[in-house]
């Protein structure tokens, strides 16, 4: 018996720690590392999202680019196109246009799809979503829409200035807080572990009188509306919505995050999209390092630690303890 | 008629041009059940190679240059593929398919960033060989040289691979571990070095298709990924595995794609995919039913 009490505790400390630090960073970097936070941070939560679907749903997506230049499209119409429409409603369109996206391609793939033809089915959507963002006049074809204004926001008692960009960057922390919040207490209710349960053993779960496609549906749907809540937050930050964010390559993201950080583990995306900055920071000065570097990282970790970063470490840990208990079951995670 | 005639010969062109790439595609897919990222970052890379024996030329590229080229690209991609299943493929047979889909992601990265490395960001052009640039003329319709060439090149590779798959000892051996790598273990048969042949072939296809559809294309960085999704639609829809499969839906897949684009001139680019997921919809195990190595 898991203690959920015991558990939520201790991912509200790392939780925590993880924000402090978020936070500590517009007082003590530039503005150029503060934007690499500020994008981070939306990597974190976008890479929670995907995993939510692969450690959680045990579906492989190569889309998810669709969701997150969706949600980034919406909210660049909205608030350029009606402007009178408060900043709030604007993220709500963002998210909702990913739950759309997702409902639609998902009822289609997830019909008769499962395992590699999921992914390339996924993968041959978002393309399509991409050319048509690259082809449609009134989404700026391949110049995107440009100069999306950071919102003031009218709370009643008083006005938020998010027109800064340290002021945005507070605003995404809080945001991204608060979607990672909405993903671990979905993955730890009841219909989360339904999910994980449907990724073990469908036949069984369906005997037991679940609607895999229906569960399989719901996944596929929070996250995607999550995914372009993450698009829709990024694009008054960038102040861009380009068709690059709908590209394909943008799909692999949150699974370098992902596989980097370790799937087994909640918090595995987070880290991993963290070390992906690091080390897209460090070698920017030379083209095609940063894929190697990252390329390689990502192999290793396939071939050889399948747990990500944070399974090798717990692994090291329990062997450094010596205890005795087989932990390569629950470090090797999403693959049985 | 001309319009008719030009779409199809348009489609055509892009049915055998995908065709060369996803026919190394599909083997490695029979015989390993990977489905391969990198094909097209190593397709890229047998472009890129057969560029620089060109510009070591100085520049100009005459017919036998070019395939001498594009063998060449062949050649070193295909012992790449050694260093690939010694390294990679082989650690990746006990792994479940997400991983090993992922693993091979991570390759095509590790090509791109090389090719970024070597060759830089710089897009660069090459026109076709002297003795291709030429246009024939078939009642008003304007048919390039080179595009016949390209169309030709896909007929004969399919019509080869047809042969080597079900003529040759090899070929046949290939399609005893596909079926069944167990019991053609307990044969006696070397399977691992079957698997070898195979991803060595397969690549070796890659780096040919590379170096000869490299002309008329802008070498970027980004090339890998644009021919790899066409090729992915051809080997899913041909029933992985397939390489009759893959050649009929190239076939299938160009002509629409070509109509498409005809009737939608504002769209390009579109119409495979859509048939693709409507197509796969209706027949998920793709048109040539279970997939097969034939």
């Amino acid at each position: 018996m898991i203690d959920y009490r015991a558990r939520f505790r201790s991912n509200l400390l790392i939780a925590s720690c993880g924000l402090a630090v978020f936070a500590v960073v517009p007082l003590v970097a530039n503005s150029g590392l503060m934007f690499l936070a500020g994008l981070v941070a939306i990597n974190v939560v976008f890479g929670l999202s995907w995993n939510l679907l692969f450690s959680g749903a045990g579906l492989l997506s190569f889309g998810h680019a669709m969701f997150f230049g969706g949600g980034a499209y919406a909210m660049a119409v909205v608030s350029l196109r009606l402007p009178e429409l408060p900043f709030l409603v604007g993220l709500a369109v963002g998210a909702g246009c990913g739950a759309l996206i997702a409902l639609i391609f998902g009822f289609i793939a997830l019909r008769r799809a499962s395992g590699v033809y999921f992914a390339v089915l996924t993968l041959a959507f978002s393309e399509l979503v991409h050319i048509l963002i690259t082809k449609t006049t009134f989404l700026g074809r391949n110049d995107g829409l440009v100069g999306v204004p950071r919102p003031e926001i009218d709370l009643g008692l008083f006005r938020l200035d998010l027109t800064s960009a340290t002021a945005y960057y507070y605003f995404i922390i809080v945001a991204m807080a608060a979607a990672a919040f909405a993903l671990w207490c979905f993955q730890n209710s009841p219909a989360g572990r339904l999910i994980q349960a449907i990724k073990q053993d469908s036949v069984r779960t369906a005997f037991l009188g679940t609607s895999v496609f229906a569960w399989q549906l719901t996944a596929f749907v929070l996250s995607g509306a999550i995914a372009a809540f993450c698009g829709a937050v990024m694009v008054p930050f960038t102040q861009i919505a380009s068709p690059e964010i709908a590209y394909w390559t943008v799909s692999t993201q949150p699974i370098l995050f992902t596989l980097l950080g370790g799937a087994g583990n909640f918090w595995g995306p987070a880290v991993g999209a963290i070390l992906f900055g690091a080390i897209d920071y460090g070698t920017r000065a030379m083209h095609g390092l940063s894929e190697i570097t990252v390329g390689t990282l990502l192999l290793v970790v396939v071939l050889v630690i399948p747990g990500g970063l944070l399974g090798f470490v717990r692994h090291r840990r329990k062997k450094t303890r010596g205890t005795a208990k087989a932990s390569t079951a629950e470090d090797t995670g999403a693959r049985p | 008629m001309y319009d008719i005639g030009m779409t199809v010969f348009n489609g055509l062109a892009w049915a055998m041009a995908t065709f060369l790439v996803a026919a190394g595609l599909t083997l490695i897919f029979g015989i390993l059940h990977i489905l391969n990222f990198a094909h097209g970052g190593f397709f890229m890379i047998g472009a890129y190679v057969s560029y620089s024996i060109m510009m070591a030329f100085g520049g100009s590229l005459p017919l036998w240059l070019y395939l001498v080229g594009a063998m060449a690209s062949g050649i070193v991609v295909g012992l790449l593929g050694w260093a690939v299943d010694k390294l990679v493929f082989r650690r990746l047979r006990d792994v479940e398919d997400a991983y090993s889909l992922i693993a091979t992601y991570a390759l095509l990265l590790v090509c791109g960033g090389a090719v970024q490395l070597t060759w830089g960001l710089n897009y660069m052009g090459v026109m076709p060989p002297a003795a291709l640039n030429t246009v024939v003329f078939v009642g008003d319709m304007f048919m390039p040289t080179f595009t016949i060439f390209i169309i030709l090149s896909g007929i004969v590779a399919y019509i080869g691979l047809e042969f080597f798959i079900s003529k040759t000892r090899t070929g046949r051996l290939i399609r005893v571990v596909a079926a069944d790598p167990w019991m053609a273990q307990l044969l006696g048969l070397n399977v691992k070095k079957i698997y070898l042949i195979t991803v060595i072939f397969s690549f070796a296809m890659a780096g040919a298709a590379g170096g000869l559809l490299m002309p008329n294309q802008s070498l970027s960085p980004e090339l890998g990924g644009i021919f790899l999704l066409q090729a992915f639609g051809v080997v899913i829809l041909g029933g992985m595995g397939s390489i009759r499969g893959a050649f009929y839906a190239a076939l299938l897949l160009g002509l629409i794609e070509s109509f498409g684009t005809y009737f939608f001139p504002q769209y390009p680019g579109i119409f495979f995919l859509l048939a693709l997921a409507v197509i796969l919809l209706l027949k998920p195990e793709g048109i040539m039913g279970k997939g097969q190595t034939a």
